[in-house]
């Protein structure tokens, strides 16, 4: 139950990340690997904020607009000086990792006795069970788990929401546009590259906020904790798009958290059922590897198939 | 209205692939008038287009618009006066996107996208009704993405949507020219039906002298990024295709003798 419990809740706080990825990565085509610093930028702001005794809410939504710095940063590098944009997102990675170090003061930034939307959480959650500790189904779940996984489940569904709203909104479904057919939005008067950087912006901050939440669901902001995240996000994408196997934009944003809960459940039995941890961001490049390259393979192999039959 | 004063473009400018596109190209188009334009390949009437649309900044001249200088404005600007249909069907809406929402977004064009709801229930009424004069039973289709129609339905739905906000200059870059024979005589009739009945300045390039001949009631023939002969009043209305391909003809003559005398001095000299 503290595996499922612990997955779900990292699943929910990640499915922030999955958004981020699926603006960038889906409705952009812009393979933006900003990512993997702006986790990190989102953890260590918030950490920081946290350990001055910011309030929690202020330190997390810090945590937003830092990222959508980074992403303006990446999306000004692609549109104003016409940089490729896998190399303006490394670019802007590659920086963040020193920015990180800076903000952070050190590699590692544990959150003890800090005021956290965790303990924050957690004082909620016995408050209401009168208890440390409730019986759920027959299991022991504690009051800080029960609590935050409250939080994060909270945190998926009015981020999901609200960007479900903002893309059946007019300067949303520009931004959709600028992605599926930039000719044609250009010719009706919007700046595909301002709806670029606006995206790339957005992106991030979610990215980044996604990494304020973990950190203070982990106690601790780490340099290290972005890498791989922009792989963990496609794998999260992909399976949800498996789960809801359409492009209406609600079901793919349910689609998002769903992939991205099953994939962190499928992460944690695998490491519980004896992977090495270390192997971890292999399998998940070999997995979207898998996924990209899967639906070809059976194209081409029932392609032949068919030419024979007919 | 529009009105273009010694307009040049040179593409690859100093490579072996220099192109001169246009070459002081002028011309001044009325207010409500219907210009037809025809020319060979690579004559620069595409360019011409474009020129106008702000697709790139033009080398020298200027164009202007209702007076206001225009040469500098990029193309998402310019949008503001300017609908468009592109030659490939598939340029001109977003594919993933809906009917009613690529419609919305046709309505807004030019204007400032905050966020309002892009789709409310009012205007989904007036797509339905807009979308039903067609006549291509697509008013039922109004939530299914626009990749699924084909080229015709997207052609004339980006019509719709060139012309929703009544745009100053509408410019038809051969917009038949990637359909069927009876797509093509659909989208031409609407082009028409709109073109009248909203009285829109329209600069249209076709390769159907057929079209050439039937649409508009001035035509401007281009050749070697120059307007080389432009026909107005009734001049135009006396037009038959086949006056029009004997032009050509007497264009393609002029360039063989002009090749042929090069050849012969060549000869006699080098």
């Amino acid at each position: 139950m503290l595996l499922l419990i612990g997955a779900l809740t990292i699943g929910l706080i990640l499915s922030l990340l999955t958004f981020g990825v699926f603006i960038s990565f889906r409705i952009f085509a812009f393979p933006d690997i900003t990512a993997d610093g702006s986790v990190t930028l989102g953890g260590a702001v918030t950490g920081v904020l946290l350990v001055a005794h910011v309030h929690p809410l202020l330190a997390t939504a810090a945590a937003f607009v830092a990222g959508a710095l980074a992403g303006t940063t990446t999306g000004l590098l692609h549109t104003r000086f016409k940089i490729n944009g896998l190399l303006s997102g490394i670019l802007v990675m590659t920086a963040l990792y020193s920015i990180n170090l800076h903000v952070m003061g050190k590699s590692n930034l544990p959150l003890l006795s800090e005021r956290t939307l965790a303990s924050i959480a957690d004082e909620a959650a016995v408050r209401m069970m009168g208890a440390q500790s409730m019986n759920l189904f027959g299991w022991d779940v504690s009051a800080r788990d029960a609590g935050v996984f409250v939080v994060a489940l909270l945190a998926a569904l009015v981020i999901g929401a609200l960007l479900y709203v903002f893309f059946r909104t007019n300067l949303g479904t520009a931004m959709q546009a600028a992605g599926d057919n930039a000719q044609m939005i250009r010719a009706l008067g919007v700046n595909v590259d301002t709806m670029i950087v606006m995206g790339l912006a957005l992106s991030n901050g979610l990215i980044a906020l996604s990494g304020g939440l973990l950190t203070q669901y982990q106690g601790f902001a780490d340099v290290q904790m972005g890498i791989g995240m922009v792989v963990w996000g496609l794998a999260s994408i992909i399976i949800g798009e498996a789960l809801v196997g359409t492009r209406d934009l609600g079901y793919v944003i349910c689609g998002a958290v769903m992939g991205s809960v099953l994939f962190r459940l499928i992460v944690a039995l695998a490491l519980r059922g004896g992977l090495d941890p270390n192997d971890l961001k292999l399998v998940t490049a070999v997995f979207v590897f898998i996924a990209l390259v899967l639906p070809n393979m059976l194209q081409k192999l029932r392609r032949p198939a068919q030419a024979g039959g007919a | 209205m529009l009105e273009l004063r010694r307009v040049y473009k040179t593409f690859n400018a100093g490579t072996p692939n220099e192109v001169r596109s246009l070459r002081g190209v002028t011309l001044n188009i009325e207010p409500g008038s219907f210009v037809i334009v025809i020319g060979t390949n690579g004559s620069g009437k595409s360019t011409l287009l474009n020129a106008t649309a702000g697709v790139f900044t033009v080398d020298s001249g200027s164009i202007h618009i209702d007076g206001t200088d225009i040469t500098h404005w990029p193309e998402h600007r310019r949008a503001s006066m300017i609908g468009r249909v592109f030659q490939n069907p598939f340029s001109g809406t977003a594919p993933s996107m809906t009917i009613a929402e690529n419609l919305a977004l046709a309505a807004r064009r030019g204007r400032p996208r905050g966020l309002g709801w892009a789709l409310t229930r009012g205007m989904r009424d007036e797509f339905r009704d807009r979308v039903r004069r067609l006549n291509m039973r697509l008013e039922e289709r109004l939530d299914n993405p626009i990749g699924s129609l084909s080229g015709g339905q997207r052609q004339a739905l980006t019509l719709l949507m060139a012309s929703w906000l009544k745009p100053k200059l509408l410019l038809l870059d051969e917009h038949t020219a990637a359909l069927d024979p009876k797509s093509a005589d659909q989208v031409i009739a609407l082009s028409e039906e709109i073109v009248s009945r909203d009285k829109l300045t329209t600069l249209m390039v076709t390769h159907s002298m057929q079209q050439a001949a039937n649409l508009g009631d001035r035509l401007v023939m281009m050749h070697r990024g120059e307007a080389i002969h432009d026909f107005q009043g009734a001049e135009k209305r006396r037009l038959r295709p086949d006056d029009l391909l004997n032009r050509f003809e007497e264009i393609r003559r002029a360039d063989a003798l002009d090749e042929s005398a090069a050849d012969m001095l060549r000869r006699l000299y080098v």
